[in-house]
């Protein structure tokens, strides 16, 4: 996989950090990600993809705010970097182009229910 | 919240913090721990609990699993680390290092070449592809008046019927070979070793691969024969000869295939193969023919066939096809699979075609020995590096006050045990590469280092096994060196004033072995000897056996009287079969007050100066002599045994004949011989009769030479049969070559563990010295201060070999029952044996003894001679 481009996993898990904003780490992004993929995943797995994300400099994190409940444990909290956001931007851009391409789709023969 | 009941599951969470790396630790946990509450507060424990478990090992993946050692420091570095460590003490402590690599090397190397022996005897008829299903049917005959034996033969009609009663057989062949035939080719003569005739389903349960031929069909046609490569090349010069014709007496053969060489590791060896139609097709009453056993039949079986409900029809069957009630008395048939016919039949006698006979359990003694000769040096290992462990008790010290983690220095020592043992595996190679060729001579094999080349898996193997012996035997020390105590060893507490409980439990479970060994050997030896040396009652020494045909039979009185004109020869006389076997046993019929008994010992034909020539001894009566007319045909010559168990107050003038003269013409008993072993050692001797039919044609004429004038005497034979038998080539052997063949299993035997003896003294001696080496470096102090208060030279030895004296001792008292229990076992299976003689056990632990002594001697004799001074100069 080149450095540079981003996986279906690494966009969506990005995506979810941005939207969790300070409340993005590991646990929360799991299961954020579960209820709105609607599939199980395990932590240690999110966990490994926001880890090389934040290796190729996408996400960066910084250890914070420890509760009761966690055993007084600090989280790691993720946010999206400068590049990361441009990564993002140029995801969504390129399939935008390929969607305007596809015919059925811009003749509007296609029907999306857009929820 | 966090209360006991409702934390996480404790194993999951401690597995959880072993392998979690530092740098994530905080995190994960915290999270899994929330993760847990949440579910929990959830409902269900067990689903929390449960989905901890998950979590838990899905963190398992290499980016949060700890690096091993420190952050300081990868893993490589270590093992880099590791090595040259290794390689640096390896090089430090050149003695100790020598004598470890030197004895683990031999070690291996012996270990190496007991395999490729073992190696090659199991690749006996391993070559064809329906092994699993064939079986070799043989017989166990108890006769009236003879032994009770197993043979490999069965009848000519077995093979036909057993395919037609029994569901379970799916295809026969019959192996009917002979040797020495004469095949002609225009007006050159060949004798041919072998010559087979088989069923032509041969090629099909047998894997003989063919170079030209047709092998579905070739031997459908009784004129048509196949040849070896060999065979072929010996004749015509050239392998290109299909469709050319040899003749047998005057019926020609057409060569319709040609046979690759036959591998060495088949128990049949032929040269030429016919189609058994050529004996059906003049004889088709063959396959019906029951009465004499004189081939072998080979089966084929369905898989899965069961042996033991086969074996309950056979009484039926022998019954219906001989058509004789009683013939469950004398017959029992059973099948032995094909992989045991090399390895397992020296009980199986009249075994005619089973080349290089081998005896099987000898392999299972060889793999023994293997074993031992492997712990042997193993153990050297252990004793000499953990005897070594105050040596190197500071650099444990000093390693660990610098941060060095147990395991690391237990990774450190068993990286200097595998560094050596492959060293030793490096010498092993070389060693064996260097001294196998001179091992296949003295057993006559051919053993190739090369061979362990072919297969991946071996190579693998032996390196696998070495890194396991590596591991093995540096188990030990390194558990022990790196439990020492930083503090303590530091400061300067010697631990090694104990005397070490498991040190001396190796060596004395190394001497038993090397005890067990040398007894052995001497046992083996001493009853190779008593073989050799045992008067089996007649003379075997230069007899020259020459092969006869016809004509040379016709000519036998002539040709004797030339012979005998030679003053070389010393006497000429002719048999039927050769002396080293069992003879054949036919029917004989005795008269006694009762009437007539049937029994049926041994048979031999023979000629009337038979007993004068071998020397054999008569106890009562007379030998054979042409002045009696009756001496041909109706007077027989009976062995000591025969003569018991045929119960004669007095044997001689007894009306005796074969079975099949009448009883009221029958001949008499002229002389009683002592029991001769005419069969091998093996064996007891049998119930005997011998007699003389001069119309019979003979096998085999015996020629006494003079031992003086061998070479003269061999081309005196020479000459006079180029003269009276032209065109028959002269072919001839000594007996006495003929009995040492007899016991080439036993010799090659006695060669291995000899071998194998002298090498386990040595590994041991050599352990023996580097340890002596040791404990009298450790005791220097002492040593020298005993001689300074007045100690006597021979007291400070024995102070010095007591221990190791004690430990010699306590190995003997280990190792003399179990292998006397063991070799009585195996001298069990002799029927001529020497008795067990404690005196063996004695001098085997005495030589133990004295070559144990004369090696710590060397380092007590310099430690006691030493000046004092030199050892304590420095306290």
């Amino acid at each position: 996989m080149s450095e540079n481009r981003l996986g279906e996993l690494e966009e969506v898990l990005m995506l979810i950090v941005g939207i969790l904003e300070e409340k993005a780490y590991a646990l929360n992004i799991t299961e954020e990600y579960e209820a709105q993929a609607d599939r199980k995943v395990a932590i240690g797995a999110v966990h490994t993809t926001l880890n090389r994300l934040e290796k190729k400099g996408f996400l960066t994190s910084e250890m914070g705010g420890a509760t009761a409940e966690r055993g007084g444990r600090r989280k790691r909290i993720y946010s999206i970097t400068a590049s990361g956001h441009r990564a993002l931007a140029n995801v969504r851009d390129f399939r935008l182009t390929l969607w305007k391409q596809f015919p059925a789709f811009a003749e509007g023969k296609l029907k999306f229910v857009l929820a | 919240m966090s209360n006991q009941h409702q934390a996480p599951p404790k194993l999951a969470s401690r597995l959880l913090d072993w392998f979690l790396n530092e740098e994530f630790a905080e995190e994960i946990a915290g999270d899994l721990e929330e993760k847990h509450y949440r579910l929990l507060s959830a409902g269900s424990k067990f689903k929390a609990d449960k989905n901890y478990w998950f979590q838990v090992i899905n963190y398992i993946r290499p980016f949060a699993i700890r690096r091993y050692n420190s952050k300081y420091s990868k893993a490589t570095i270590m093992i880099k680390n590791y090595l040259f460590v290794a390689f640096r003490n390896l090089s430090k402590h050149k003695f100790h290092t020598s004598i470890n690599i030197l004895s683990l090397a031999i070690g291996i190397a012996a270990c190496l070449v007991i395999y490729l022996f073992i190696s090659d005897e199991k690749a006996f008829d391993s070559q064809h592809s329906r092994k699993d299903n064939l079986y070799r049917l043989c017989e166990i005959q108890s006769f009236p008046g003879t032994n009770t034996q197993k043979v490999a033969l069965s009848m000519p009609g077995m093979g036909p019927t057993f395919l037609a009663d029994f569901p379970e057989v799916k295809s026969y062949t019959r192996y009917f070979a002979r040797r020495n035939w004469l095949w002609t080719k225009g007006d050159n003569r060949f004798k041919v070793d072998v010559t087979a005739r088989v069923d032509s389903t041969f090629l099909k349960l047998f894997d003989f691969p063919l170079i030209s031929g047709d092998r579905e069909t070739v031997l459908n046609e009784p004129n048509n024969i196949l040849v070896t490569e060999k065979l072929a090349k010996t004749i015509f010069g050239s392998i290109d000869i299909i469709g050319e014709t040899l003749k047998l007496d005057d019926e020609s053969f057409k060569i319709a295939g040609i046979l690759e060489n036959v591998p060495e590791t088949s128990h049949m060896q032929f040269d030429i193969m016919m189609s058994m139609l050529s004996i059906t097709r003049e004889n088709p009453d063959f396959n019906s023919e029951f009465g004499s056993n004189y081939l072998n039949t080979y089966l084929e079986l369905v898989p899965g066939a069961n042996l033991s409900s086969m074996a309950e029809k056979y009484p039926e069957y022998l019954v219906r096809n001989t058509g004789n009630e009683e013939v469950n008395d004398y017959y029992k048939l059973f099948l032995q699979p094909l992989s045991e016919v090399h390895l397992n039949s020296m009980d199986i006698e009249h075994d005619y075609h089973n080349y290089r006979k081998f005896n099987g359990s000898y392999l299972e003694i060889f793999t023994l020995v293997g074993i031992f000769i492997i712990i042997i040096a193993a153990v050297n290992f252990m004793n000499l590096t953990t005897a070594r462990s105050s040596a190197r008790a500071k650099e444990v010290g000093v390693r660990k006050s610098v941060g060095a983690m147990r395991n690391q220095l237990f990774w450190q020592f068993v990286t200097e045990s595998i560094v050596l043992a492959l060293i030793a595996l490096l010498f092993a190679v070389i060693i064996d590469v260097i001294s196998v060729p001179f091992l296949n001579n003295l057993i006559g094999r051919t053993l190739s280092m090369l061979s362990l080349l072919d297969s991946t898996t071996v190579i693998l193997a032996v390196i696998a096994m070495t890194l396991f012996l590596g591991v093995i035997a540096g188990l030990y020390p390194s558990i022990y060196l790196s439990s020492f105590k930083t503090v303590q060893v530091l400061k300067g507490i010697e631990k090694s004033g104990k005397k070490s409980i498991f040190r001396s439990s190796l060596i004395v479970t190394q001497f038993s072995m090397v005890l067990a060994m040398i007894v052995a050997t001497l046992v083996v030896l001493q009853q190779l000897n008593f073989m050799k040396s045992k008067d089996i009652g007649f003379d075997k020494d230069h007899i020259l056996l020459v092969d006869m045909n016809q004509t040379a039979n016709d000519k036998f009185d002539v040709m004797k009287q030339e012979l005998l004109k030679s003053s070389s020869v010393l006497g000429v006389t002719a048999s039927g079969q050769r002396l080293g076997n069992n003879f054949h046993q036919w029917g004989f019929k005795a008269a006694v007050d009762t009437g007539i008994v049937n029994v049926t010992p041994s048979n031999v034909l023979v000629e009337f100066d038979y007993l004068d020539v071998y020397g054999i001894e008569l106890i009562a009566g007379r030998g054979f002599s042409k002045d009696y007319a009756k001496d041909d045909g109706l007077a027989f010559v009976i062995n000591e045994s025969f003569a018991k168990e045929l119960g004669y107050e007095d044997p001689i003038g007894q009306s005796v004949g074969h079975s099949w003269y009448p009883n009221d013409s029958l001949g008499t008993i002229i002389g009683v011989t002592k029991d001769f072993n005419f069969n091998s050692l093996h064996y007891k001797v049998n119930t005997l009769s011998m007699v003389v039919h001069s119309e019979w044609n003979y096998d085999e004429m015996s020629i006494k030479l003079s031992p003086e004038n061998l070479q003269a005497g061999i081309s005196d034979v020479e000459r006079i049969w180029e003269e009276m038998v032209p065109g028959y080539p002269l072919t001839y052997s000594f007996l006495d070559e003929h009995f040492e063949e007899l016991y080439t299993s036993d010799k090659q035997m006695s060669s291995v563990i000899s071998i194998m003896a002298v090498l386990s003294i040595l590994i041991g001696s050599l352990g023996l010295f580097g340890l002596s080496a040791i404990s009298v470096e450790r005791r220097i102090k002492e040593i020298g201060i005993r001689k300074v208060l007045g100690a006597q030279h021979s007291q400070l030895l024995v102070l010095i070999s007591k221990n190791f004296a004690w430990l010699i001792l306590i190995s003997f008292l280990v190792a003399a029952p179990i292998t006397y229990y063991f070799l009585a076992e195996w001298l069990d299976s002799y029927a001529f044996r020497v008795s067990l003689n404690p005196l063996m056990f004695v001098a085997g632990g005495l030589a133990t003894f004295i070559i144990a002594m004369l090696t710590i001697a060397y380092h007590t004799l310099k430690a006691s001679s030493t000046n004092p001074i030199k050892s304590l100069r420095y306290e």
